[in-house]
């Protein structure tokens, strides 16, 4: 739409053909697209949920099988997750694959590239950057209005939680990503970061990898004022699982009941509804600032 | 008489050369002849127990000091006399110390010394069963039937408690009893159990399980298949104490009936036909021996997942070391294979502290090179 009336602005409706289209994706790939794809397949639940925010779901032609958000989404054409199919991607014809690189093979990218398929990774460092992954997505499909728009709100709510915690006194955050065995974040997960955003510290920060399993005896050494459980039907924590965490009766979290569920998605996907998770975590690591801030 | 452990080996006679004194698993006449030429006396039994049963004390009190927090054995009298005089484990009376070590590391170290102990007898008891050095708890096909029945759990996301147990334990005990009972009836052939059957039977059920093991991780969301894997790679997290005494009573009751089983293994070694005509019921101490072992890797493997290597490499180190006799072999390489995964166990949590190491990984490649030593430079022991 946007590009249309650039073109009759101009006079030069060829123009719109010439302006940047080139979009340099997060593995530093080069793709070039002469028009905005109008048959994507997305291949990770964080970007179906970024195409339907910025209203194109007529334009996606396949998704994973763990893409059920928003609920149109389920109903999309499935192609995989951990392993897509291939000739299932092929035979939908896509003009634009867009894949997280997080699980996704070198092989399966490379195929698709020999075939000429346009594939477009996107990978966020940290959270802060969705907004702008949201926003080049917005380019290439001709959707900036609506996606600068989703972009704008997510700043404007980080901001607003920002203001809110910075000031606060860090509150010692536990992560519970998988029970059985003990697996958390560490530094350099994104979960990690929005613990930090939200005005928490992660009990995990001294290690040295993203996802390490924790040592329960860590556990009772930084004992956590708070833990957090993710609850979801695929991949949350089951009820019972949570349940055995009250036996550590000396954790300052157990004695204060500070055991909290939060739905995975919204801290797992990186995508827009991640502002509605950081939200949930500063509310649970600082109640008293976000009551107060109703009160007036 | 001091044989307490086996009823039947108070009949030991030094000056009567005993059946069992040369019937080394893989005998190596020049090798293993000067060990066990020793008749098994029970001063001998005596002499190498009392020590190995003093060093895994001492063993435990060593590693029972390293960790996240390093707790001086000093600290460690201390709380172990303040839990002892007052009976009480809360944080107000022991501190964080002692919760640290009264609930987290001392039972795992127990468990560790358990499972160690299991796999490694269970390990011997194969390895002469089978007549395959090697033969570790996993050739049975128990062990990827509890893992299935672990993955099932978890793709369900089953997950609540049974008695104050993880339910996790027991859908893997349950998918163990499953493939014991499917490989038990895949190799009966005419009310008989042929050793080659049950170890093929072992064998494809392993790899079949090992693949639905796969497609479920394959279908499962990626995080939860991460904490799946993880599972599997084997790992020892600090049981509650009813727990660890159910598994204790359980594990020892298991490991004891095996023990009574020794005489007739030294026997069973040289071949079903000599222990027939020897008098040993061969088809009867099979089945014991393998519903024994079964049952008994079924309940580690609920517990901890696959931890390699302890039970094939423990076995053939102490046999070295101490000869065939299974009397004397199977308590021994308890113990050692108890040592040996408490240690591997210690270094799994402190190497990376505060995260850790699976400690599956650690018992392998430690494990692994010196099985290489064993295949390179002492292939008498293989042939």
């Amino acid at each position: 739409m946007a590009r249309r009336q650039q073109g009759i602005l101009t006079g030069m409706p060829f123009m719109a053909n010439i302006t940047p289209r080139t979009f340099v994706d997060d593995l530093g790939r080069k793709l070039y697209l002469a028009k905005a794809p109008t048959r994507i397949v997305s291949l990770a639940p964080s970007v179906t949920e970024i195409l339907f925010a910025i209203g194109l779901q007529e334009q996606i032609v396949g998704v994973t099988e763990f893409c059920d958000y928003p609920p149109e989404a389920a109903q999309k054409p499935k192609v995989g997750y951990a392993h897509p199919n291939i000739e299932v991607i092929v035979a939908m014809q896509p003009d634009l694959v867009l894949a997280p690189r997080a699980f996704l093979r070198a092989d399966l990218l490379a195929k698709l590239e020999q075939l000429k398929i346009p594939t477009f990774i996107v990978d966020p460092e940290s959270f802060e950057d969705i907004p702008s992954r949201i926003q080049m997505i917005g380019r290439m499909v001709d959707r900036s209005v609506s996606a600068d728009a989703v972009a704008k709100a997510m700043k404007e709510r980080i901001a607003a939680i920002r203001s809110k915690t910075e000031a606060l006194s860090r509150v010692r955050v536990l992560y519970v990503l998988n029970s059985q065995p003990l697996i958390t974040v560490g530094p350099g997960s994104f979960i990690h970061h929005i613990i930090g955003f939200a005005g928490g510290v992660n009990i995990a920060s001294k290690a040295d990898v993203p996802y390490p399993r924790l040592n329960m005896e860590a556990v009772l050494k930084e004992d956590p004022e708070i833990i957090v459980f993710p609850i979801g039907k695929a991949e949350g924590i089951p009820l019972g699982d949570q349940q055995l965490w009250r036996q550590w009766t000396s954790l300052s979290a157990v004695k204060q009941g500070q055991l909290h569920q939060i739905p995975a998605d919204l801290l797992n996907r990186p995508g827009p509804r991640i502002v509605e998770g950081l939200e949930r975590l500063a509310r649970l690591i600082h109640p008293e600032a976000f009551a107060a801030s109703v009160a007036p | 008489m001091h044989l307490s452990a086996d009823p039947s080996s108070g009949s030991v006679q030094p000056e009567q050369p005993s059946i069992v004194k040369d019937l080394g698993v893989a005998p190596a006449p020049g090798r293993a002849g000067k060990v066990s030429a020793s008749v098994l006396t029970a001063r001998r039994w005596i002499t190498v127990m009392a020590p190995l049963v003093g060093l895994s004390a001492a063993l435990v009190l060593l590693c029972v000091q390293f960790g996240t927090q390093w707790i001086g054995l000093g600290q460690v009298i201390d709380i172990l006399g303040h839990v002892l005089r007052d009976g009480s484990v809360e944080s107000e009376q022991i501190g964080t110390a002692g919760v640290i070590l009264i609930q987290v590391r001392l039972p795992r170290l127990l468990l560790g010394l358990l499972v160690g102990a299991c796999l490694a007898s269970v390990g011997v008891v194969l390895q002469a069963l089978l007549r395959n050095p090697l033969a570790d708890p996993y050739v049975l096909g128990v062990s990827s039937g509890a893992a299935l029945g672990v993955a099932l759990a978890i793709l369900l996301g089953i997950g609540s408690t049974f008695l104050a147990l993880s339910v996790l334990p027991l859908c893997g005990f349950a998918g163990g009893l499953l493939s014991l009972v499917v490989v038990y009836r895949m190799a009966l052939s005419y009310g008989r159990l042929p050793i080659h059957s049950l170890l093929l039977a072992g064998v494809i059920l392993n790899s079949i399980f090992s693949a639905l093991i796969m497609f479920i991780t394959s279908i499962m969301e990626p995080n939860r298949s991460a904490g799946t894997m993880a599972w599997l790679m084997g790992t020892l997290t600090a049981p509650s104490y009813p727990a660890l005494g159910i598994l204790a009573c359980y594990l020892t009751g298991g490991l004891f009936l095996l023990l009574r089983q020794a005489r007739r293994l030294n026997v069973l070694t040289l071949g079903e036909e000599s222990a027939r005509s020897l008098g040993i019921e061969t088809e009867q101490v099979k089945r014991q021996i393998y519903l024994l072992s079964a049952l008994i890797t079924g309940a580690v493997v609920s517990v901890s997942g696959m931890i390699g290597f302890v039970g094939m490499v423990i076995p053939h180190a102490v046999r070295l070391m101490l000869g065939a006799d299974h009397r004397l072999l199977l308590p021994a390489s308890a113990l050692v294979g108890g040592m040996y995964l408490m240690i591997a166990d210690t270094m799994a949590r402190t190497l990376l502290t505060p995260a850790e190491i699976p400690v599956g990984i650690i018992t392998a490649l430690a494990g692994g090179p010196f099985f290489i030593y064993l295949l390179v430079w002492r292939k008498d022991r293989f042939t």
